[in-house]
């Protein structure tokens, strides 16, 4: 890994609170000295190859500062391990309700990560349709941004409209704004029950018309996925962790009390009779269908598509059916869907670009972008890695990270291609 | 007018005839308004103790000749304040003397309904409540639900991160705004997300929901639609001592139940609404709390028996449940004509936003009544208990010298509180110009800065609505200097690898 031995080759610096960031960060900038932000690195083979020649290592910022349940707030420094913060709000019957993927299966990596890992590449789960984001769930934070100043946003409570919402901006910047150093994030409540209807068989539009129809119902559905029948890999049964049928699977979530979520299967089963019948995964089997659909393991990095790059394209649910159909028919790839058609990973043949063109006209013409989440170095520094916005949009979003980083030397040239000086 | 705005430009307004001539060949008939008596309306917003004509209104109805209001205003160095329904409540919307109000009331259709992806596309003129009734036939809302729902427009709620009763469950605003058309003061019009779940790069449509107008202006929203839950009930729970009622709240929320709404009342409140709508509030308790809880039948039915045992826990001394929907819609009654019954009891009043730990509950009120003995003034209390949102009405007439100043101050003193008790200035007001001289008590000078060089991004010559949300007007190229120590790179005690 290429990657590894760069780290070993510069200096890396553990920082131990906000003061040591401050000093890094405006050495960085005195230096012309770009800084690559790591926790526990399991991420850094997602984005371009960064130009960065120092590593800021925040593991070391890893007390949780105040776990309030009453309250439904977590205040936890950046380099929390996110296993551990997780085992904590589970001892509570809480949750991050974003349901954060674990990248670490699609990467091939051990290991979960870092809260800054978490919120930096914002890659939220199957409970996005109904809970959001990472962006709807971090309520303030405290960062060190480029130009070497601690700021703080946001505050400790969910309804706060006070200043700009840089939270926002925070999540999903991959370490390109400012480098976090403590965060407070919304807990919820973990349902009580869970219960996964699946519909077997259904070709990919059908499937998306099936999840429309189910999402569009008064029944509160909080996961909705389609594994289709794929001969590059087991069975969907399989990956879902019920018996493998050889069949395509379609996957509707109900959770909350369990004399609600028997009710609603009732309804939502006579809502679903024309696409077929139905079977029932129970709380165990349930809950590990959908841990295998939000970590992508039908696409490990371990398993038979493991050397095939994977896109994560984000498109208007209902139109998810069909582009992933076209997708897979043309590129010669294998596709799966959440969000009820609105997130689609698709790994694909293996090719030098990527198939970078073919992917990027098809997901905008359905009104959607795609980033490219597995590929070899070499493709990441070929191929742009997240999707290439319009003129203004991009010259917008330029001037943002310079509002935040004018030297550029947080994480350089990760998000952006070309970037690299 | 007890706050400053910016300095007018004597040089801009000398122009003013030749800036109304220019305005009408963009936006021709009645959509340029420049006499005193027709631009009165627009003088003030919600936060009516502050007035201000502009120099001239311009009401565009095409994006496009936003864009070319702006661009013109742009070259010219005019200010431009936006303005939606005018139903702000901290000030968001006061013109300046010399800029120029930019309405967008003309902006009324809703452009598509799309069930399949559950999105609404509209233009910002639309109101909050027209966007639910526009889908309802359907099963589906809106779920954001400020109390100005009939009033207020889609495009105010983006610039202000709208609240509402629902938001503990539902989210506010910007969890519920997929994306926009903006136009940027310099005229360029940009398209930022869409239908889909998520934007590319930067969460830009999360940094715009909130920005009080001050980084561009929307032309068209894509919002979420929900399913209508299938039933809602609500209790009514009395207590004896705040405290109870606040401990209530802190068990329902800890027992992992969240309410569709979890609203407080103090007694002022409950006295002041009762003798209004006769909603049947029991008059001899501190404190009322009305929880609302919706979904299946099934659930619905079961969590009202928790909710009704944990109250019980906690010492409620009455409970009602409703049993009908005109029962439910009863116990609102009063909560939602709360304003207006307290605007019955007194002259005038100042309604503040205020967020605080839920835990803290106890402590602000008790806070709130020293100040209230403190300034002479009667306060009452409505609180957005289950996401720690308070709306303390302080009472006055402004009518008897000093009042409104002596009002102004107890306002800036609970707020104060509420920073000190670990919360925010504002909820889901605003900061407008009512709170922007408090920034100071939440946000370090540092902090300000970096909001501020954000705003130069989308306007690098402050020319949109200056004046609002920031209390001191930097200039961009002084908040892009770096203060860097010459090149140290010693880090003598950092551990190194």
């Amino acid at each position: 890994m290429t990657a590894t031995g760069r780290r070993n080759a510069v200096d890396t610096l553990k920082v131990r609170d906000a003061r040591d960031v401050e000093e890094v960060v405006r050495a960085a900038i005195a230096s012309d000295q770009p800084l690559e932000i790591f926790g526990h690195g399991t991420k850094r083979a997602i984005g371009h190859p960064m130009a960065t020649n120092a590593v800021l290592d925040v593991s070391a910022l890893n007390a949780v500062s105040a776990y309030e349940p009453n309250e439904l707030i977590i205040t936890v420094q950046a380099g929390a391990p996110l296993a551990d913060v997780q085992s904590l709000i589970d001892s509570k019957n809480q949750q991050f309700a974003f349901e954060p993927m674990d990248t670490s299966v699609l990467l091939g990596v051990s290991g979960n990560g870092t809260i800054g890992g978490m919120i930096g590449a914002g890659l939220a789960g199957p409970r996005r349709i109904k809970a959001g984001g990472a962006r709807d769930h971090l309520l303030g934070a405290h960062a060190v941004s480029g130009f070497g100043d601690s700021f703080k946003t946001g505050g400790r409570v969910v309804k706060n409209v006070t200043g700009y919402d840089l939270c926002k901006l925070l999540a999903g910047s991959w370490g390109t704004l400012a480098v976090m150093t403590e965060v407070t994030l919304k807990v919820m409540p973990r349902p009580e029950s869970e219960r996964t209807l699946v519909l077997s068989g259904l070709d990919d539009v059908s499937a998306n018309r099936a999840m429309t129809a189910a999402l569009g119902s008064p029944y509160d559905v909080s996961g909705a996925a389609h594994l289709p029948n794929s001969a590059f890999r087991p069975a969907a049964g399989e990956h879902a962790g019920f018996s493998a049928q050889g069949r395509a699977a379609t996957l509707l979530r109900l959770e909350g009390i369990a004399a609600s979520v028997a009710d609603r299967a009732n309804s939502l089963v006579k809502t679903l009779a024309p696409f077929g019948s139905v079977d029932m995964l129970q709380d165990g089997v349930s809950a590990a269908a959908w841990g295998a659909i939000r970590d992508v393991e039908p696409f490990a990095a371990s398993g038979a598509l493991g050397a095939w790059p994977v896109w994560r394209i984000v498109c208007p649910p209902a139109s998810g059916g069909a582009l992933g159909q076209a997708l897979a028919r043309d590129s010669g790839g294998d596709v799966i869907y959440d969000w009820g058609g609105g997130l689609i990973w698709a790994a694909l043949p293996p090719k030098p670009d990527a198939q970078a063109a073919l992917v990027r006209q098809r997901v905008e013409a359905a009104g959607g972008h795609a980033s490219l989440i597995r590929a070899s170095e070499e493709t990441r520094r070929n191929v742009d890695v997240f999707h290439p916005q319009a003129g203004g949009l991009a010259a917008l979003s330029q001037r943002v990270r310079h509002s935040f980083d004018p030297k550029i030397v947080l994480n350089r040239g990760r998000m952006l291609r070309g970037t690299a000086t | 007018m007890a706050i400053m705005m910016p300095a007018s430009d004597q040089a801009v307004l000398d122009r003013r005839d030749a800036i109304v001539t220019a305005l009408r060949a963009i936006v021709p008939g009645e959509g340029v308004i420049d006499s005193a008596a027709e631009m009165l309306p627009y003088e003030s917003d919600g936060l009516m103790a502050y007035r201000q004509p502009p120099m001239v209104v311009v009401l565009p109805d095409t994006t496009e000749q936003v864009s070319q209001v702006l661009k013109y205003c742009f070259e010219q160095g005019i200010k431009v304040v936006p303005r939606g329904s005018g139903t702000s409540l901290s000030g968001g919307a006061l013109p300046l003397a010399d800029g120029v109000l930019l309405g967008l009331g003309k902006f009324k259709r809703i452009r598509e309904i799309d069930f399949d992806n559950r999105v609404v596309v509209t233009e910002p003129g639309v109101t909050n409540l027209a966007i639910s009734q526009a889908v309802a036939h359907a099963g589906f809302y809106y779920a954001p639900d400020p109390s100005s729902q009939i009033a207020c427009s889609i495009g105010g709620n983006v610039a202000e991160n709208s609240g509402g009763v629902h938001c503990l469950k539902y989210g506010m605003t910007t969890n519920n705004v997929l994306g926009c058309e903006i136009v940027l003061m310099s005229g360029e019009i940009l398209r930022i997300g869409g239908k889909a779940a998520e934007n590319s790069g930067y969460d830009l449509m999360g940094i715009i929901t909130g920005s009080e107008g001050l980084l561009g202006v929307i032309t068209e929203i894509t919002v979420r639609i929900l399913q209508k839950p299938e039933t809602a009930r609500a209790l009514m729970v009395g207590f004896a001592e705040v405290e109870a009622a606040g401990e209530c709240v802190a068990r329902i929320i800890g027992n992992g139940i969240i309410p569709g709404g979890m609203e407080m009342m103090d007694k002022p409140a409950i006295h002041a609404a009762e003798a209004f709508v006769h909603a049947g509030y029991p008059l001899d308790v501190e404190a009322l709390l009305i929880i609302e809880l919706d979904g299946p039948a099934v659930e619905v039915d079961e969590l009202i028996k928790r909710v009704e045992a944990i109250a019980q826990s906690c010492g409620s001394t009455t409970c009602q449940i409703s049993t009908s929907e005109a029962e439910r819609n009863l116990f609102w009654a009063g909560r939602k004509a709360a304003f207006p019954a307290v605007g019955r009891i007194s002259p005038d009043y100042l309604c503040m936003d205020g967020t605080i730990p839920r835990g803290a509950l106890p402590k602000a009120l008790a806070r709130i009544r020293d100040l209230s003995a403190k300034y002479d003034l009667r306060v009452a209390n409505v609180f957005h208990a289950g996401d720690g949102n308070l709306h303390p009405l302080i009472l006055y007439d402004a009518n008897q010298p000093g009042e409104i100043e002596r009002a102004e101050a107890f306002g800036a003193d609970i707020l104060r509180c509420c920073v000190e008790l670990g919360g925010v200035l504002t909820g889901e007001h605003g900061v407008g110009i009512e709170k922007r001289d408090l920034m100071g008590e939440m946000f370090s000078e540092v902090d300000l800065n970096q909001q501020q060089r954000l705003k130069c991004a989308f306007d690098a010559q402050g020319l949109l609505n200056p004046g609002k949300v920031f209390p001191t007007l930097h200039r961009c190229a002084e908040l892009g200097r770096m203060h860097v120590h010459a090149g140290k790179l010693a880090f003598p005690d950092l551990p190194r690898f």
